[in-house]
């Protein structure tokens, strides 16, 4: 404990030195901790934006192969008793909501325009599109499915309505109230038409091109398809996922949002792997820094080793004191960093956050800086780690002569 | 106020059968420089009793330092050996030979040597710390050390608050804490003025009567050397007299 006090002190010895040295190492970790907390904000933002787009927290299929090509052909997969399915889940407390969900692929014409269609289906009050006009706060037990240009949304009850994407309105020629055929092939082989009215114009870059919303009992009168090709679960909270899908029956396929949001899993390893480089970089230019230093101070104390060993110290204890003051210097250093960047990253979130540069849509997004506890053990305990590293090698100087050539020196 | 503890001896030790606390034996050292051996000590052999009073004269380089570095344990001899209160010092690893120090032998340096970033009253403890002993332990013996040494008042001070003087009444009482069998004080005094070093030598003589430890200092001032019981007199690495204090 004395060992650690000394060190300690050691540290507070050149106070302006130290301070130097660790310059490094707080001005980059003051700048890792704002882009990790900027970083993993909008990850989470992702994350949640991918899940309420019609993901869910947990998808409940018939089999896995619905997973594999279920969207476009749903009629394979149709869930038995889907009712008793969902008042399952609607007993777990952690269940915020659960629905079902069916689709189907369709030609849409007006007059003589048409275009290919992917028709989903949820409860129309399972379906939220954002107005046009500014940030809202996006409902948690509804799929956030676009932002809306012209028209309302859909409401419960209503029937063989439809929200056409902007692109296909745009061919189709089609507004609120215009009526549009749908064809579809049915399970059978047979056709089905019938008209819809448009509901809604939404807009929601890369899907409005081909996907086309209605109210789920419409897309089951239409196709005529006993049971949801799948069911979709909203969690009260994200980190209870794995348990709701665990209390489900064996033999139902699940699928959690982590499995099925690949683009974010893979955006986020990405992120991740940037992090920990540019960490790797700031800890190493830190342990060049942090060596060179330890030297000189091991080339300065060297009358002070000579008398600790020759009044008794031991020379794995005098190596413990040198790479003490080493790791405490990094965790010294790094808790001014991270401090530092809590400040900073307070002091960007009080004038707004930062805005989301490659942000879809029409609406600016702003992200707040996320300060996490992570930041700091994901800091502190590897400069702790590579500072007392960098102190090893100088350690080892201070103890390879012995206490008389130590006590020799200037 | 209790009595302070007496240390137990290392659990190693072999105790043997021998008159003199220090017995060495032809000792040589050489030092490397430059692809040049050179002698710093040749052929030396003496023995030191128990409770004596020894000054090493000599000039400078006559190889006073580094026959206490050796007798000290803090450098290793090219050739002889150095028996120490019974303990063959060239058969001791690192380890030993740092407990060894710490238990049986007090240094007292030229510059003092104090640990900066310790107060007065640590430095004088720290040998005690390294040998575990309990706190309260500690405290009273470093506060009886104080008081000899007459710096009761400066225990929590930075050694760099104090004189030059006081720093090696500091050094003194480091030297003692553990109630070594033996002090080694290399020109004590070189770095103090005549009088202060003359009550430095004065305190330690007292110590040497009232601790009964054995003292061997080192000085090339003969006003230093009339508080030793016998003088060794060095010239070029060799010892050329050996005798009573006149």
């Amino acid at each position: 404990m004395k060992t650690i006090a000394m060190a300690w002190r050691n540290l507070l010895r050149q106070k302006r030195r130290t301070l130097i040295t660790l310059s490094a190492l707080i001005i980059g970790l003051c700048g890792l901790v704002v882009f990790q907390g900027y970083i993993t904000s909008l990850m989470r933002s992702a994350r949640d934006r991918t899940i309420y787009a019609g993901i869910g927290h947990l998808q409940v299929a018939r089999s896995p192969g619905y997973f594999e090509d279920g969207e476009f052909n749903p009629y394979a997969y149709a869930l038995k008793d889907v009712d008793r399915l969902l008042e399952g889940l609607a007993r777990q407390s952690s269940v915020l909501a659960a629905f079902p969900s069916t689709g189907f692929t369709s030609i849409a014409g007006k007059g003589e325009k048409s275009v290919t269609l992917l028709v989903k289906a949820y409860p129309a009050e399972r379906m939220f599109f954002a107005p046009p006009q500014g940030p809202v706060l996006t409902p948690v037990d509804k799929f956030t499915l676009g932002t809306l240009i012209a028209g309302s949304s859909l409401s419960p009850g209503d029937r063989d309505r439809i929200v056409l994407g902007e692109t296909a309105a745009r061919i189709l020629d089609a507004r609120p109230g215009s009526v549009v055929t749908l064809m579809a092939v049915l399970p059978d082989g047979g056709l089905n038409g019938r008209d819809f009215t448009v509901d809604a114009i939404y807009k929601d870059p890369g899907r409005d091109k081909i996907f086309a919303f209605t109210d789920y009992d419409t897309a089951v009168g239409f196709t005529g398809i006993e049971g949801a090709a799948v069911v979709h679960v909203l969690a009260r909270d994200i980190t209870e996922v794995n348990s709701i899908a665990s209390g489900l029956p064996g033999d139902l396929a699940v699928r959690t949002w982590h499995d099925l949001a690949t683009f974010w899993v893979q955006a986020n390893s990405m992120f991740i792997g940037f992090l920990a480089v540019i960490r790797a970089i700031i800890l190493l230019v830190t342990l060049f820094i942090m060596a060179n230093t330890m030297n000189r101070i091991v080339c300065e104390r060297m009358k002070e080793w000579g008398t600790l060993r020759a009044i008794g110290m031991k020379k794995r204890n005098v190596l413990f004191l040198v790479v003490m003051e080493g790791c405490l210097q990094g965790i010294v250093g790094a808790a001014l960093g991270i401090l530092l960047g809590f400040g900073v990253s307070e002091l960007l979130n009080l004038h707004g956050g930062v805005p989301v540069p490659f942000a879809q849509g029409e609406q600016r997004v702003i992200v707040k800086i996320l300060l996490s506890g992570q930041a700091v053990w994901l800091n502190l305990i590897p400069a702790g780690l590579f500072a007392g590293a960098a102190a090893f090698l100088p350690g080892l100087r201070a103890v390879r002569l012995t206490p008389s050539e130590c006590l020799r020196q200037i | 106020m209790n009595a302070p503890k007496q240390f137990a001896r290392l659990p190693h030790e072999r105790k043997e059968i021998c008159m003199s606390l220090i017995s060495v034996r032809n000792l040589q050292k050489h030092y490397r420089l430059e692809k040049t051996d050179t002698p710093a000590l040749i052929d030396v052999s003496l023995d030191i009793q128990a409770g004596e009073r020894v000054c090493l004269m000599g000039p400078s380089g006559s190889g006073k330092s580094t026959l206490l570095n050796l007798i000290g344990c803090i450098d290793a001899p090219s050739a002889g050996s150095v028996i120490v209160d019974g303990e063959d010092t060239g058969s001791l690893g690192d380890g030993r030979l740092s407990d060894f120090r710490n238990r049986r032998m007090g240094f007292i340096f030229q510059s003092f040597n104090l640990i900066p970033v310790l107060s007065v009253f640590e430095n004088i403890e720290y040998p005690l710390l390294l040998q575990k002993v309990p706190a309260r332990e500690r405290r009273l013996r470093v506060e009886e050390l104080l008081r000899k040494v007459g710096l009761e008042q400066y225990g929590r001070r930075s050694p760099e608050n104090l004189s030059g003087g006081q720093r090696q009444r500091v050094s003194v009482a480091r030297a003692l804490v553990a109630r070594p069998r033996l002090v080694i004080a290399d020109e004590p005094t070189a770095s103090l003025d005549h009088a202060t070093g003359n009550s430095i030598m004065q305190l330690m003589a007292e110590m040497n009567e009232s601790e009964g430890a054995t003292l061997v200092f080192s000085t090339h001032d003969p006003s230093v050397s009339r508080y030793a019981k016998r003088i060794i007199r060095m010239m070029d690495g060799r010892i050329i007299e050996d005798g009573s204090a006149a």
